[in-house]
């Protein structure tokens, strides 16, 4: 087309103007690679990092490294930005979309775009509210449902709990807390002697358990929605010990706690998050790209582990920091997925081929 | 002589003012004639822009009232307005990165189309109002922040003449201005007069006052103690500065003739011309003259602060630079400065802290400061000074000012400086205190120290000094040696037209 | 008589050159906003083979009006020598408010957005009064205010939900065409409008010098207020078109506008220390910001320098902006 043959002119005498000699990247790809771009929201923790080098390490991982040409952005947990950049890869036409997002809502408009465009959009893990977007999650709810009833029936339906909660204004905070206060209604024995956020940080469950601590009668179950091995360090130093059942996250340390740490052995059951829930995503993009598997809405089961499944080298690890998160990988016969700890750390990739389980059609 | 009306256009009855305790204004009293100038004459901190304030209703009186036209009249920016009352405050009101245009207009902008500011119109209309009050070298366009200070004077005063008020009140408007720029503001206040305006000037030049006041009021210590149609300046001078205090003076020792430490030649900077010093060990070398005349300059230049842009210090004979309070350290030279709060001291440490903390490195060894070294040296300071505290570990922010002073004049003497230069120090010091400063400082003179003194109370430079330099516009105009040396004498020298370099 | 016997030389620099010397934060953020928009399709035009088209420019424009919206408010603020750590919480409520309240037509989005930019220039009132009348430090109130709004954002719209009239995202922010550009367009008519008011100029006064605003008239307190209404109202528009581009609505979206509002502001030129600056600067601050990111995006920046280079950019800015500023400034008259 003349106008097009024009512009690419322009540009050419552009580049040359500029003295640039980067040849255009995109131009020499493999023809029948699918072009699929990672946003995620922001990259401020071990969860977000690991989440990261398990796609980087993925996409050098057959089937992906033969068929996946992909990218990935970060946007410093701000909405806008996000939402440029959803722009700037629809600008790109790539052929699908993974988002993380920032906001549950915030994104549904660039996101419809991207839809009415043609473009497959996946949202995991915080995933979105438009049904232009695939998801691919945990089920929050049933999380903090699973975790209230284990507290529940561990302390044999009597006592006083307390809640330590997540990021306020979140729907993942919103369900997991919708989940737990199902549970207490069903016990009227048990007291919830304080709600308060831990925001998901291990330092701020910490500092702020230690703040409110002291105006708490006797704590027989601790309910948490992350930064369980903050929590459990306000007690120790406020010398509540021996510590309370715990229900928490998959923080390494609170599982470290499980197996014995700095003096004190918890009951606890930990459910993670699982971070490999974006090889899920990146898996289902490949499939429906390849017309193997139909479009649909995908909830994994989450991994857990109790103090008496806790397996050190496996699902714990005693020489790693405390703030690592043990659910890079899923194990077990039926795992959804099974990567190794450099893939969650560096990015390195594995042996082999990478299978990820989808569910059954 | 004017007949009195018998209605003054503004009066003030027995009014007083204090400022958290200091009485500023006590029970003075003023009226001013329609059509008349009015000056009101005395010393820095005598009470007139405290008066002025009041009649121009920026503060309210503790007690007294003020009239105008016999009214009561009522305080307040907005009520003064009301009342036609124009002000020329003494520190310039003028936003600095507005136009000169914009502030010459401010509040009566030219309106355009839907009744919008036009700000294209506005350069034009400012330099059509001021061509036709006979300025035409200022640039309308400029930004006020970018022009000279005299400029920025003039534009102040151009944006009351203006609004061609019924009372003008003008207080020392002519401290930027040179002659040629006085001459036309007295032919502005001449017109206004003509047309009845009532005028209030002060000013610490005399010639300006004979040729411009129909009245004068003369103020000392808050109050006026004379109201003439017509004074002569030694009269008015005595009356001015009053009391006798030869009693809180130490006795005055002759100067040791002794080659200077200090000199100075052809040192300039802005506000003050080229200046030539010497200054002896063992001297007391006083630095007299009215607010705002260089001293500043010269002080804060010589201890570093930029301005200095040329001519020669020399110390021993050997030239030296000083380009910041680092070299003057070096040099020996300390700066004792009257605003103790925001140069030097830290209020909430200790005073043994704040005397050693430039000479650690000294009395430390190995990187740990040597205790016994430390205390030994700050409770020599302490007795040396006469410094009131009951212990070294006071914090210095408990202190009374004085002591402050002493403290922070201990610091140097332990850096081992030798100039020491005292800007003002006496400063809001009560007369105790002044007593022992005055003590100290012809001590530290005796032990041969070498002190450039300067102090906005012209009694303490007659009385302390060996020899006073007098400046004027930024230039030593009268070198008065200090035996039976008068405060009127000083005080003349400083104000009188006639007076010049020695 | 005159001042002068030199009085006729007029010494006197010509007018563009005080024109310049007196806009020059302004021209700058215009030079800045050129080179970014010229490095955009250049890096754009290398990546992928094409000028940016319809799409990109839509996209650009619906991204950066909620910005000029919030940055022209802060400048408002940022003039009388103030400073807004509550807008962020402002497009919080606005935006949460929006979601919950608007329901399926254009006209009820109409006119709850009336009420929403009454609540934020209610959010602006109390402000405003806790810095005029309470004589507290705007950093101090508006850290606290930030809070305030942020949690009653929360109050709400709990988890982030609602809908937004799809005619109201087509009416503020069309996906198709860069519609918003007309919403730019009015927000600069508006300010020169507002420059040219009696309030105007006391904002610039107090800026100045607020002692010698006050000793020259000007109604410190009423002109306070007005500042921080404006900018609380201008901060719910953000909001809006915030919600109205996401179709939905998060109390907690909005937080970034406080700093990148602050950011968008001293790129334009607005200085921080008051009477200094204009809000067109201030959307030219906004526009850069945005395009900053698409550059980044475009030039493949890894995604963990990215803040690095944002930071970087700002710095280069700001330092080269002051520099220059200062050499015209201190010519030789």
């Amino acid at each position: 087309m003349n106008q097009d043959a024009t512009r690419r002119a322009v540009i050419a005498a552009m580049a040359a103007g500029a003295g640039l000699s980067a040849m255009p990247r995109s131009a020499f790809a493999a023809p029948k690679k699918f072009k699929i771009a990672l946003s995620n929201s922001y990259i401020g923790n071990e969860w977000r990092i690991e989440m990261v080098n398990l796609f980087k390490a993925a996409l050098e991982m057959e089937p992906y490294k033969s068929q996946v040409e992909g990218s990935y952005f970060n946007s410093g947990n701000n909405v806008s930005q996000e939402s440029q950049q959803i722009s700037g890869m629809i600008a790109e036409r790539v052929d699908a979309i993974l988002v993380d997002a920032a906001s549950p809502t915030g994104l549904n408009g660039i996101i419809q775009q991207a839809h009415a465009r043609g473009i497959l959009v996946i949202s995991f893990d915080n995933v979105v509210t438009t049904p232009a977007a695939i998801k691919v999650n945990t089920d929050q709810f049933k999380f903090g449902e699973t975790l209230a009833t284990w507290v529940a029936k561990k302390i044999g339906g009597q006592g006083n709990v307390i809640m330590v909660t997540g990021v306020a204004g979140t729907t993942v905070n919103e369900q997991r807390n919708k989940g737990a206060e199902s549970v207490w209604q069903k016990h009227p024995g048990i007291k919830i002697v304080n709600r308060y956020a831990g925001d998901w940080d291990s330092a701020t469950a910490e500092k702020n358990t230690a703040a409110i601590l002291p105006s708490l009668p006797k704590i027989d179950g601790i309910w948490c929605q992350g930064g369980t091995d903050g929590v459990l360090k306000a007690f120790i130093a406020a010398k509540r010990t021996p510590l309370p059942p715990t229900a928490g996250e998959a923080e390494n340390g609170f599982r470290k706690f499980m197996l014995g740490y700095m003096g004190q052995k918890v009951d606890g059951l930990s459910i993670g998050q699982p971070p490999y829930l974006v090889l899920v995503a990146l898996e289902l993009a490949r499939r429906i790209l390849n017309k193997t598997y139909p479009r649909r809405d995908i909830t994994i089961p989450f991994p857990f582990v109790t103090d008496a499944t806790v397996k050190a080298g496996q699902t714990v690890f005693p020489q790693m920091t405390d703030s690592f998160f043990t659910d890079f990988t899923d194990s077990g016969p039926n795992a959804v997925v099974k990567v190794g700890v450099n893939a969650a750390l560096h990015g390195t990739p594995g042996p082999g081929t990478l299978t990820v389980h989808l569910p059954k059609v | 002589m004017l007949a009195t009306p018998a209605v003054a256009a503004i009066a003030a009855r027995s009014v007083s003012k204090s400022f958290g305790g200091v009485k500023a204004l006590i029970s003075a009293s003023i009226a001013i004639s329609p059509g008349s100038v009015h000056a009101l004459v005395g010393e820095n901190g005598a009470g007139k822009s405290t008066l002025i304030k009041i009649l121009g209703g920026r503060i309210t009186p503790d007690a007294g009232s003020v009239t105008i036209d016999g009214e009561p009249a009522h305080s307040g920016i907005a009520a003064s307005r009301r009342h036609g009352i124009g002000t020329v405050f003494q520190e310039l009101t003028l936003l600095p990165f507005m136009t000169v245009a914009e502030n010459l207009l401010l509040g009566r902008e030219p309106r355009g189309r839907f009744g919008l500011i036009d700000r294209a119109a506005m350069p034009d209309v400012a330099e059509r109002e001021l061509a036709a009050l006979g300025i035409t070298h200022i640039d309308p366009r400029a930004l006020t922040a970018d022009i000279a200070l005299a400029e920025r004077q003039i534009i102040e005063i151009a944006r009351v003449i203006l609004a061609k008020p019924r009372i003008l009140l003008l207080d020392e408007p002519t401290s930027a201005l040179v002659e040629r720029e006085v001459a036309w503001l007295f032919g502005q206040i001449r017109a206004l007069r003509d047309g009845g305006t009532g005028i209030v000037f002060t000013s610490h030049r005399w010639g300006e006052i004979a040729a411009i006041a129909d009245r004068i009021t003369i103020f000392r210590n808050g109050s006026d103690v004379g109201c003439f149609d017509s004074i002569d300046e030694d009269e008015a001078i005595t009356l001015m500065t009053g009391r006798q205090l030869e009693a809180l003076f130490p006795v005055r020792t002759p100067a040791p003739a002794k080659p200077p430490v200090l000199t100075l030649r052809g040192v300039r900077a802005e506000g003050i011309a080229p200046l030539d010093l010497a200054l002896s060990s063992g001297e007391i070398l006083g630095i007299g003259g009215l607010a705002g005349h260089g001293h500043r300059s010269l002080f804060f230049g010589l201890f570093g602060a930029p301005g200095f842009t040329q001519g020669e210090i020399k110390q021993d004979g050997r030239a030296i630079r000083i380009r910041s309070p680092r070299d003057a350290i070096r040099a020996g030279i300390a700066l004792v400065p009257e605003d103790r709060k925001s140069e030097g001291l830290f209020l909430p440490l200790k005073i043994r802290d704040n005397l050693t903390l430039p000479i650690l490195a000294r009395l430390s060894r190995f990187g740990a400061i040597r205790r016994g070294a430390e205390r030994s040296l700050v409770d020599d300071t302490i007795a040396q000074l006469a410094i009131r505290t009951p212990s070294p570990s006071q914090p210095v922010g408990v202190l009374s000012g004085g002591n402050q002073q002493k403290v922070l004049l201990g610091r140097w003497l332990l850096t081992k400086a030798r100039i020491l230069l005292l800007y003002d120090v006496t400063r809001g010091v009560d007369v105790a205190t002044k007593h022992e400063i005055y003590d100290l400082v012809a001590k530290l003179a005796r032990e041969g120290y070498a002190i450039l003194f300067y102090s906005s109370d012209a009694e303490e430079l007659a009385h302390l000094c060996h020899r006073v330099l007098v400046m004027r516009r930024g230039a030593f105009v009268a070198d008065l040696p200090g035996a039976d040396l008068t405060a009127e004498a000083i005080v003349s020298a400083a104000m009188r037209e006639s007076a010049h370099a020695a | 008589m005159q001042p002068d016997t030199t009085a006729d030389a007029l010494p006197r620099g010509n007018r563009l050159g005080h024109l310049i010397a007196q806009n020059i934060g302004l021209i700058l953020a215009g030079a800045i906003l050129l080179i970014a928009i010229v490095a955009f399709i250049l890096i754009y035009g290398i990546e992928q083979q094409r000028l940016p088209g319809n799409f990109e420019l839509t996209s650009t424009v619906n991204s950066a009006v909620p910005l000029a919206f919030a940055a022209v408010g802060q400048c408002f603020v940022v003039l009388t020598k103030g400073i807004d750590l509550s807008v962020g919480g402002v497009v919080d409520l606005a935006n949460a408010m929006a979601a919950v309240t608007m329901g399926k037509s254009l006209t009820s989005g109409l006119v709850w957005s009336v009420v929403i930019l009454m609540v934020g220039a209610a959010c602006g009132l109390v402000n405003g009064l806790l810095v005029a009348l309470g004589r507290l430090q705007p950093i101090v109130v508006t850290l606290g205010t930030l809070s305030i709004y942020q949690g009653l954002a929360i109050r709400v719209l709990p988890e982030p939900g609602g809908a937004i009239p799809p005619s109201f995202t087509n009416f503020l922010v069309n996906p198709n065409a860069p519609y918003a550009l007309i919403f730019i367009v009015l927000l600069a008519l508006a300010w020169s409008a507002f420059r040219r008011s009696r309030a105007g100029v006391d904002l610039y006064a107090i800026g100045n010098d607020e002692a010698a605003a006050r000793a020259l008239g000007v109604n410190i307190l009423r002109t306070k207020i007005i500042a921080y209404m404006l900018d609380g109202t201008l901060a719910a528009a953000a909001g809006l078109f915030l919600a109205a581009s996401a179709t939905a609505g998060d109390a907690t979206t909005g937080n970034s506008y406080t700093l990148s509002s602050i950011v968008a502001v001293v790129l334009g030129g607005v200085s921080l220390f008051g009477g200094r600056g204009s809000a067109i600067g201030a959307i030219a601050g906004a526009l850069i910001t945005t395009l900053i990111v698409n550059i980044l995006f475009f030039g493949h920046v890894n995604p963990l320098f990215q803040s690095f280079y944002e930071g970087v950019f700002l710095l280069i800015a700001v330092v080269v902006g002051g520099v220059i500023g200062g050499t015209i400034r201190r010519r030789p008259k």
